[in-house]
Protein backbone atom coordinates (compact mmCIF):
# COMPACT_ATOMS: atom_id res chain seq x y z
CA UNK A 1 0.00 0.00 0.00
CA UNK A 2 1.18 3.30 -0.46
CA UNK A 3 1.88 5.52 2.74
CA UNK A 4 -0.91 8.23 3.21
CA UNK A 5 1.73 10.79 3.42
CA UNK A 6 2.82 9.53 -0.66
CA UNK A 7 -1.11 10.34 -1.26
CA UNK A 8 -1.40 13.34 -0.30
CA UNK A 9 1.91 14.57 -1.86
CA UNK A 10 0.72 13.32 -5.38
CA UNK A 11 -2.79 14.49 -5.08
CA UNK A 12 -1.34 17.86 -4.27
CA UNK A 13 0.81 17.34 -7.30
CA UNK A 14 -1.70 17.04 -9.33
CA UNK A 15 -4.49 19.51 -8.73
CA UNK A 16 -1.74 22.08 -8.79
CA UNK A 17 -1.37 21.17 -12.48
CA UNK A 18 -5.11 20.56 -12.87
CA UNK A 19 -5.33 24.30 -11.27
CA UNK A 20 -2.52 25.49 -13.93
CA UNK A 21 -4.28 23.69 -16.97
CA UNK A 22 -7.21 25.29 -16.61
CA UNK A 23 -6.19 28.38 -15.92
CA UNK A 24 -4.22 28.41 -19.16
CA UNK A 25 -7.45 27.36 -20.84
CA UNK A 26 -9.64 29.95 -19.12
CA UNK A 27 -6.27 32.53 -20.01
CA UNK A 28 -6.70 31.21 -24.09
CA UNK A 29 -3.29 29.98 -24.04
CA UNK A 30 -3.87 26.93 -24.10
CA UNK A 31 -6.04 25.33 -26.42
CA UNK A 32 -8.73 22.89 -24.91
CA UNK A 33 -8.55 20.44 -27.86
CA UNK A 34 -4.74 19.91 -26.54
CA UNK A 35 -5.36 20.53 -23.16
CA UNK A 36 -7.42 17.28 -23.38
CA UNK A 37 -5.04 14.43 -22.90
CA UNK A 38 -3.31 16.37 -20.02
CA UNK A 39 -6.55 16.85 -18.45
CA UNK A 40 -7.59 13.39 -18.98
CA UNK A 41 -4.15 12.04 -17.84
CA UNK A 42 -4.62 13.63 -14.41
CA UNK A 43 -7.70 12.76 -13.35
CA UNK A 44 -7.27 9.36 -13.78
CA UNK A 45 -4.29 9.60 -11.56
CA UNK A 46 -5.97 11.52 -9.28
CA UNK A 47 -9.09 9.21 -9.24
CA UNK A 48 -6.70 5.81 -8.37
CA UNK A 49 -4.69 8.12 -5.88
CA UNK A 50 -7.66 8.52 -4.05
CA UNK A 51 -9.01 5.62 -3.49
CA UNK A 52 -6.09 3.52 -3.49
CA UNK A 53 -7.77 0.57 -3.71
CA UNK A 54 -8.52 0.97 -7.55
CA UNK A 55 -4.65 1.01 -7.51
CA UNK A 56 -4.08 -2.44 -5.42
CA UNK A 57 -6.43 -4.26 -7.69
CA UNK A 58 -4.73 -3.31 -10.92
CA UNK A 59 -1.16 -3.48 -9.61
CA UNK A 60 -2.29 -6.91 -8.37
CA UNK A 61 -3.86 -7.56 -12.31
CA UNK A 62 -0.96 -6.48 -13.88
CA UNK A 63 2.09 -8.29 -11.69
CA UNK A 64 3.21 -5.27 -10.48
CA UNK A 65 4.45 -5.16 -6.48
CA UNK A 66 4.30 -1.94 -5.55
CA UNK A 67 1.07 -0.05 -6.02
CA UNK A 68 3.04 3.25 -6.15
CA UNK A 69 4.85 1.90 -8.80
CA UNK A 70 1.89 1.28 -10.99
CA UNK A 71 0.96 5.48 -10.64
CA UNK A 72 4.65 5.93 -11.82
CA UNK A 73 4.05 3.30 -14.76
CA UNK A 74 0.90 4.82 -15.82
CA UNK A 75 2.14 8.60 -15.31
CA UNK A 76 5.05 7.51 -17.73
CA UNK A 77 2.68 6.32 -20.18
CA UNK A 78 0.36 8.89 -20.53
CA UNK A 79 3.50 10.98 -21.44
CA UNK A 80 4.69 8.48 -23.87
CA UNK A 81 1.27 8.78 -25.62
CA UNK A 82 0.99 12.51 -25.30
CA UNK A 83 4.66 13.38 -26.55
CA UNK A 84 3.97 10.85 -29.48
CA UNK A 85 0.71 12.34 -30.24
CA UNK A 86 2.93 15.67 -30.33
CA UNK A 87 5.39 14.55 -32.90
CA UNK A 88 2.18 13.75 -35.15
CA UNK A 89 0.93 17.01 -34.51
CA UNK A 90 4.24 18.51 -35.54
CA UNK A 91 5.20 16.68 -38.74
CA UNK A 92 0.79 17.68 -39.74
CA UNK A 93 2.18 21.81 -38.80
CA UNK A 94 5.46 21.22 -40.87
CA UNK A 95 3.59 20.01 -43.71
CA UNK A 96 0.95 22.63 -43.76
CA UNK A 97 3.49 25.25 -43.09
CA UNK A 98 5.53 24.04 -46.26
CA UNK A 99 2.06 24.45 -48.51
CA UNK A 100 1.19 27.47 -46.83
CA UNK A 101 4.61 29.50 -47.95
CA UNK A 102 4.83 27.86 -51.58
CA UNK A 103 1.55 29.14 -52.63
CA UNK A 104 2.31 32.09 -51.03
CA UNK A 105 5.69 32.40 -53.44
CA UNK A 106 3.71 31.27 -56.53
CA UNK A 107 1.23 34.41 -55.46
CA UNK A 108 3.40 36.29 -54.77
CA UNK A 109 4.98 35.72 -58.61
CA UNK A 110 1.86 35.95 -60.28
CA UNK A 111 0.72 39.50 -58.42
CA UNK A 112 4.37 40.52 -59.68
CA UNK A 113 3.59 39.44 -63.60
CA UNK A 114 0.43 40.43 -63.62
CA UNK A 115 1.36 44.39 -61.97
CA UNK A 116 4.28 44.45 -64.23
CA UNK A 117 1.44 43.58 -67.52
CA UNK A 118 -0.80 46.22 -65.78
CA UNK A 119 2.10 48.74 -65.85
CA UNK A 120 2.50 47.87 -69.80
CA UNK A 121 -0.83 48.51 -70.74
CA UNK A 122 -0.73 51.70 -68.95
CA UNK A 123 1.79 53.08 -70.49
CA UNK A 124 0.35 52.12 -73.98
CA UNK B 1 7.32 22.65 -76.20
CA UNK B 2 7.50 24.96 -73.29
CA UNK B 3 9.95 24.14 -71.23
CA UNK B 4 11.12 25.45 -67.38
CA UNK B 5 14.48 25.60 -65.52
CA UNK B 6 14.23 25.81 -62.03
CA UNK B 7 16.70 27.19 -60.13
CA UNK B 8 16.87 26.96 -56.26
CA UNK B 9 18.56 29.71 -54.73
CA UNK B 10 19.97 30.01 -50.78
CA UNK B 11 22.34 33.08 -50.25
CA UNK B 12 23.73 32.96 -54.30
CA UNK B 13 23.74 37.06 -54.34
CA UNK B 14 27.04 36.42 -56.15
CA UNK B 15 26.98 33.10 -58.65
CA UNK B 16 22.95 33.54 -59.24
CA UNK B 17 23.19 36.30 -62.64
CA UNK B 18 25.71 34.04 -63.98
CA UNK B 19 24.05 31.33 -64.03
CA UNK B 20 20.80 33.28 -65.33
CA UNK B 21 23.20 34.50 -67.78
CA UNK B 22 24.62 30.92 -68.95
CA UNK B 23 20.82 29.58 -69.18
CA UNK B 24 20.02 32.85 -71.45
CA UNK B 25 23.36 32.55 -73.63
CA UNK B 26 23.06 28.34 -74.01
CA UNK B 27 19.25 27.47 -73.45
CA UNK B 28 17.56 30.13 -75.21
CA UNK B 29 14.26 28.32 -75.22
CA UNK B 30 13.88 26.86 -71.75
CA UNK B 31 11.95 29.93 -69.41
CA UNK B 32 13.46 29.79 -65.74
CA UNK B 33 12.19 30.92 -62.51
CA UNK B 34 14.48 30.98 -59.45
CA UNK B 35 13.18 30.22 -56.02
CA UNK B 36 14.85 31.94 -53.48
CA UNK B 37 14.10 29.69 -50.50
CA UNK B 38 14.41 33.00 -47.75
CA UNK B 39 17.55 34.38 -48.36
CA UNK B 40 19.93 36.17 -45.93
CA UNK B 41 21.78 38.04 -48.54
CA UNK B 42 20.37 40.16 -51.76
CA UNK B 43 19.67 37.05 -53.76
CA UNK B 44 15.81 38.62 -53.90
CA UNK B 45 16.76 41.90 -54.86
CA UNK B 46 19.74 40.88 -57.35
CA UNK B 47 16.85 39.18 -59.03
CA UNK B 48 13.88 41.61 -58.77
CA UNK B 49 16.64 44.34 -60.27
CA UNK B 50 17.59 42.10 -63.15
CA UNK B 51 13.85 41.06 -63.94
CA UNK B 52 14.22 37.45 -63.28
CA UNK B 53 11.51 35.87 -62.06
CA UNK B 54 11.66 34.87 -58.68
CA UNK B 55 9.51 32.50 -56.44
CA UNK B 56 10.26 34.14 -52.99
CA UNK B 57 9.38 31.79 -50.33
CA UNK B 58 8.87 33.50 -46.95
CA UNK B 59 10.25 31.11 -44.64
CA UNK B 60 13.21 28.92 -45.30
CA UNK B 61 12.18 25.58 -46.38
CA UNK B 62 15.50 23.70 -47.19
CA UNK B 63 16.26 22.84 -50.71
CA UNK B 64 13.16 20.03 -51.00
CA UNK B 65 10.77 22.35 -50.43
CA UNK B 66 12.58 25.37 -52.53
CA UNK B 67 12.75 22.80 -55.73
CA UNK B 68 9.03 21.74 -54.76
CA UNK B 69 7.81 25.09 -55.52
CA UNK B 70 9.06 25.10 -58.41
CA UNK B 71 7.52 21.59 -59.69
CA UNK B 72 4.39 23.26 -58.51
CA UNK B 73 5.08 26.59 -61.04
CA UNK B 74 6.02 24.23 -63.67
CA UNK B 75 2.76 22.06 -62.76
CA UNK B 76 0.19 25.10 -62.61
CA UNK B 77 1.81 27.03 -65.84
CA UNK B 78 1.76 23.84 -67.98
CA UNK B 79 5.26 22.95 -68.77
CA UNK B 80 6.18 19.60 -70.34
CA UNK B 81 9.62 19.43 -69.38
CA UNK B 82 11.35 21.06 -66.24
CA UNK B 83 15.01 20.80 -65.19
CA UNK B 84 16.50 21.58 -61.72
CA UNK B 85 19.56 23.49 -61.74
CA UNK B 86 22.01 24.57 -59.53
CA UNK B 87 22.27 28.55 -58.90
CA UNK B 88 25.86 28.00 -57.86
CA UNK B 89 27.83 27.61 -61.30
CA UNK B 90 28.27 24.07 -61.16
CA UNK B 91 26.21 23.22 -64.02
CA UNK B 92 26.58 23.98 -67.09
CA UNK B 93 23.59 24.82 -69.29
CA UNK B 94 24.50 23.75 -72.84
CA UNK B 95 23.03 20.32 -71.87
CA UNK B 96 19.92 21.37 -71.53
CA UNK B 97 18.91 21.56 -75.13
CA UNK B 98 20.46 18.10 -75.90
CA UNK B 99 19.19 16.57 -72.59
CA UNK B 100 15.68 17.89 -73.61
CA UNK B 101 16.14 16.22 -77.13
CA UNK B 102 17.22 12.93 -76.27
CA UNK B 103 14.60 12.46 -73.67
CA UNK B 104 11.86 13.41 -76.40
CA UNK B 105 13.54 10.64 -78.64
CA UNK B 106 13.54 8.39 -76.04
CA UNK B 107 10.34 8.70 -74.50
CA UNK B 108 11.73 9.12 -71.25
CA UNK B 109 10.22 10.60 -67.77
CA UNK B 110 13.06 11.69 -66.52
CA UNK B 111 17.17 11.77 -67.09
CA UNK B 112 19.89 12.63 -64.77
CA UNK B 113 22.48 14.52 -65.64
CA UNK B 114 24.94 12.28 -63.99
CA UNK B 115 29.22 13.04 -63.51
CA UNK B 116 30.11 9.96 -63.38
CA UNK B 117 29.51 8.37 -66.73
CA UNK B 118 32.13 9.94 -68.75
CA UNK B 119 34.34 10.58 -65.60
CA UNK B 120 34.96 13.87 -66.47
CA UNK B 121 35.44 17.99 -64.31
CA UNK B 122 34.41 17.60 -61.20
CA UNK B 123 34.37 14.39 -59.63
CA UNK B 124 33.87 15.51 -55.97
CA UNK B 125 35.95 14.06 -53.11
CA UNK B 126 36.78 10.43 -52.72
CA UNK B 127 34.82 10.08 -49.81
CA UNK B 128 31.72 11.92 -50.86
CA UNK B 129 32.35 9.37 -54.10
CA UNK B 130 32.01 6.56 -52.03
CA UNK B 131 29.19 7.97 -50.87
CA UNK B 132 27.73 8.10 -54.14
CA UNK B 133 28.61 4.75 -55.06
CA UNK B 134 26.77 3.14 -51.90
CA UNK B 135 23.45 4.85 -52.88
CA UNK B 136 24.08 3.77 -56.34
CA UNK B 137 24.34 -0.12 -55.32
CA UNK B 138 21.89 0.25 -52.62
CA UNK B 139 19.21 1.94 -55.53
CA UNK B 140 20.24 -0.84 -58.26
CA UNK B 141 19.49 -3.48 -54.87
CA UNK B 142 15.91 -2.14 -54.41
CA UNK B 143 14.83 -1.33 -57.67
CA UNK B 144 17.14 -3.15 -60.21
CA UNK B 145 18.26 -0.14 -62.40
CA UNK B 146 21.27 1.49 -61.77
CA UNK B 147 21.96 5.16 -61.17
CA UNK B 148 25.79 6.19 -61.60
CA UNK B 149 25.14 9.87 -59.81
CA UNK B 150 21.68 9.57 -57.35
CA UNK B 151 22.74 12.51 -55.87
CA UNK B 152 23.08 14.78 -58.68
CA UNK B 153 21.10 17.59 -58.67
CA UNK B 154 20.63 18.14 -62.57
CA UNK B 155 17.70 16.57 -63.33
CA UNK B 156 14.92 17.14 -66.05
CA UNK B 157 11.51 15.71 -65.68
CA UNK B 158 8.38 15.35 -67.89
CA UNK B 159 5.12 16.23 -67.39
CA UNK B 160 4.05 13.24 -65.53
CA UNK B 161 7.03 13.78 -62.77
CA UNK B 162 6.20 17.12 -62.56
CA UNK B 163 2.75 16.28 -61.51
CA UNK B 164 4.00 13.05 -59.25
CA UNK B 165 7.03 15.59 -57.43
CA UNK B 166 4.92 18.79 -57.41
CA UNK B 167 2.19 16.58 -55.07
CA UNK B 168 4.96 14.85 -53.40
CA UNK B 169 8.94 15.40 -52.95
CA UNK B 170 10.84 14.49 -50.48
CA UNK B 171 12.36 17.86 -47.44
CA UNK B 172 15.92 17.19 -47.01
CA UNK B 173 18.69 15.57 -49.00
CA UNK B 174 15.68 14.86 -51.49
CA UNK B 175 17.61 13.44 -54.53
CA UNK B 176 18.44 10.01 -54.04
CA UNK B 177 14.63 9.31 -52.47
CA UNK B 178 12.85 10.84 -54.81
CA UNK B 179 14.79 9.03 -57.73
CA UNK B 180 13.87 5.66 -56.07
CA UNK B 181 10.14 6.84 -55.84
CA UNK B 182 10.00 7.81 -59.57
CA UNK B 183 11.49 4.40 -60.40
CA UNK B 184 9.27 2.33 -58.18
CA UNK B 185 6.40 3.96 -59.81
CA UNK B 186 7.25 2.32 -63.15
CA UNK B 187 8.98 5.79 -64.81
CA UNK B 188 11.23 5.37 -67.43
CA UNK B 189 14.54 6.79 -65.68
CA UNK B 190 18.19 7.56 -68.07
CA UNK B 191 21.24 9.07 -67.48
CA UNK B 192 23.30 11.14 -69.25
CA UNK B 193 26.85 12.11 -69.53
CA UNK B 194 27.46 15.52 -67.61
CA UNK B 195 30.60 17.55 -67.16
CA UNK B 196 30.05 19.65 -63.86
CA UNK B 197 32.58 22.60 -61.78
CA UNK B 198 33.47 22.89 -58.99
CA UNK B 199 31.50 25.62 -57.09
CA UNK B 200 32.23 28.74 -57.17
CA UNK B 201 30.94 30.29 -54.25
CA UNK B 202 28.96 29.14 -51.73
CA UNK B 203 29.08 26.39 -50.00
CA UNK B 204 27.49 22.65 -50.11
CA UNK B 205 24.64 22.13 -48.48
CA UNK B 206 26.28 19.09 -46.89
CA UNK B 207 28.54 19.84 -44.28
CA UNK B 208 31.10 17.48 -43.04
CA UNK B 209 29.04 16.91 -39.50
CA UNK B 210 25.62 16.45 -41.57
CA UNK B 211 27.38 13.84 -43.42
CA UNK B 212 26.62 11.68 -41.26
CA UNK B 213 23.11 12.34 -40.82
CA UNK B 214 22.91 12.58 -44.44
CA UNK B 215 23.72 8.54 -45.06
CA UNK B 216 21.60 7.23 -42.19
CA UNK B 217 18.51 9.23 -43.49
CA UNK B 218 18.65 8.67 -47.09
CA UNK B 219 19.55 5.34 -46.41
CA UNK B 220 16.68 5.09 -44.40
CA UNK B 221 14.41 6.98 -46.81
CA UNK B 222 15.41 4.74 -50.22
CA UNK B 223 13.83 1.63 -47.52
CA UNK B 224 11.19 3.78 -46.22
CA UNK B 225 10.19 4.02 -50.28
CA UNK B 226 10.90 0.23 -51.20
CA UNK B 227 7.87 -0.19 -48.48
CA UNK B 228 6.01 2.32 -50.75
CA UNK B 229 6.18 0.81 -53.85
CA UNK B 230 2.83 -1.10 -54.14
CA UNK B 231 1.17 2.39 -53.25
CA UNK B 232 3.05 3.51 -56.63
CA UNK B 233 1.56 0.66 -58.34
CA UNK B 234 -1.60 1.32 -57.92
Amino acid sequence: MMTLKLQVIIGIFLLMALFVIIYMIKKRSLDLKYALSWLLAIVFVLVLDCFPILLVKLSAALGVWAPVNMIFFLGFCFSLVIIFTLTVMLSRMAERVRKLSQAVALNEEKLERMSKLLKEREKE
Amino acid sequence: MKSLVIIPAYNEEKSILRTVEDIQKNAPEFDYIIINDCSTDKTLSVCRNAGIPVLNLPINLGIGGAVQTGYLYAKKNHYDYAVQFDGDGQHDAVYLQDMRDYMMQNQLNMLIGSRFIEKEGFQSSSLRRFGIRYFSVLIQMITGKKITDPTSGMRMADKEVIAMYADCYPKDYPEPESVVAILQAGKKVEEYPVIMRERVDGVSSISPMKSVYYMIKVTLAIFVEWIRRKEYKK
